[in-house]
């Protein structure tokens, strides 16, 4: 026999699932984040570090990003396939990432042409990103980590190209890493 | 004054189904059962009569070699929910 439900019980229940059915849809525990975040802000030091200590080839270090990128997609393949839920949230958050790294391949194909100021002009396709899956997650924490790529974006054009990855690797801790650990500490399942 | 309430959505299973699944595209029966704490059985029960009533869609297929029954909220069992909340809210009021 079913339970009578009073109505404060039935709107109990409705804001419950709905709950339950968002933290289910909300996120991966950050794990692009904390994954492009370490990758990203280890290749901008490790750059910034080489040049400065004088070796002939500093952004052999960005060779990182091409087992990143197998991780990233191995692993977004992964909960796609093991995902019980589908959500308008998520399919917009993997389209949105899809175009920004579109984007970024543009910029890092055309180099040459933008001075090799390709720094600041990631940090704001990568802003552009965390901004909207803030928004989209409703959590404020990451949306703040968009503004302030933006903003590490604006400082980089200002500085030599040199100096823009040392501004980079400090804006992926920040707009990057420091959002990713706070949606794992929050237990969001998926992004 | 006060409208009465779909008797098809004022129960605590289905009303927690039709919540899970107004918040998503769609969800397996899996996601339905754990979410709602309910038994397959009581749940495939809730979830035929939400169908017939073209509440939801069901659609089974297989994942590998397992079955999979998939659901999703139809646009009557959209205008059916949004009813039942605006309804919900006057006896609140």
């Amino acid at each position: 026999m079913e339970k009578e439900l009073s109505s404060k019980e039935s709107l109990a229940l409705i804001t419950e699932m709905i709950t339950k059915a968002k933290e289910e849809t909300a996120g991966d525990g950050g794990f692009q984040l904390l994954l492009w975040g370490w990758v990203i802000a280890l290749c901008n030091f490790g750059h910034f570090t080489l040049e400065k200590l004088g070796y002939e080839y500093p952004y052999h270090v960005w060779i990182l990003v091409v087992p990143a990128s197998v991780i990233s997609f191995w692993k977004g393949f992964q909960i796609a396939r093991k995902a019980r839920v589908k959500s308008h949230i998520s399919r917009v958050i993997n389209q949105v990432w899809i175009m920004v790294f579109a984007g970024i391949v543009i910029t890092l194909a055309f180099m040459p042409v933008i001075g090799y100021n390709q720094n600041p002009v990631i940090l704001i396709l990568s802003g552009l990103g965390i901004w909207t899956t803030g928004s989209l997650i409703r959590v404020n924490f990451v949306r703040a980590g968009g503004v302030l790529l933006l903003v590490a974006a604006a400082v980089g054009f200002m500085l030599p190209v040199s100096s823009q990855h040392l501004v980079s690797g400090v804006a992926m801790v920040l707009g990057y890493l420091l959002p990713g650990y706070y949606l794992k500490e929050n237990c969001r399942e998926r992004v | 004054m006060f409208k009465p309430l779909d008797p098809l959505l004022h129960s605590q299973l289905r009303l927690a189904v039709m919540s899970l699944l107004i918040s998503v595209e769609e969800a397996e029966f899996t996601f339905l059962r754990e979410k709602t704490k309910s038994t397959a059985g009581n749940l495939s029960v809730q979830l035929d009569k939400l169908e017939k009533a073209g509440y939801i869609g069901i659609e089974k297929s297989f994942k590998g070699k397992r079955p999979l029954t998939t659901c999703k909220i139809t646009k009557t069992g959209l205008k059916a929910f949004e009813e039942y909340v605006e309804n919900l809210k006057n006896y609140i009021e």
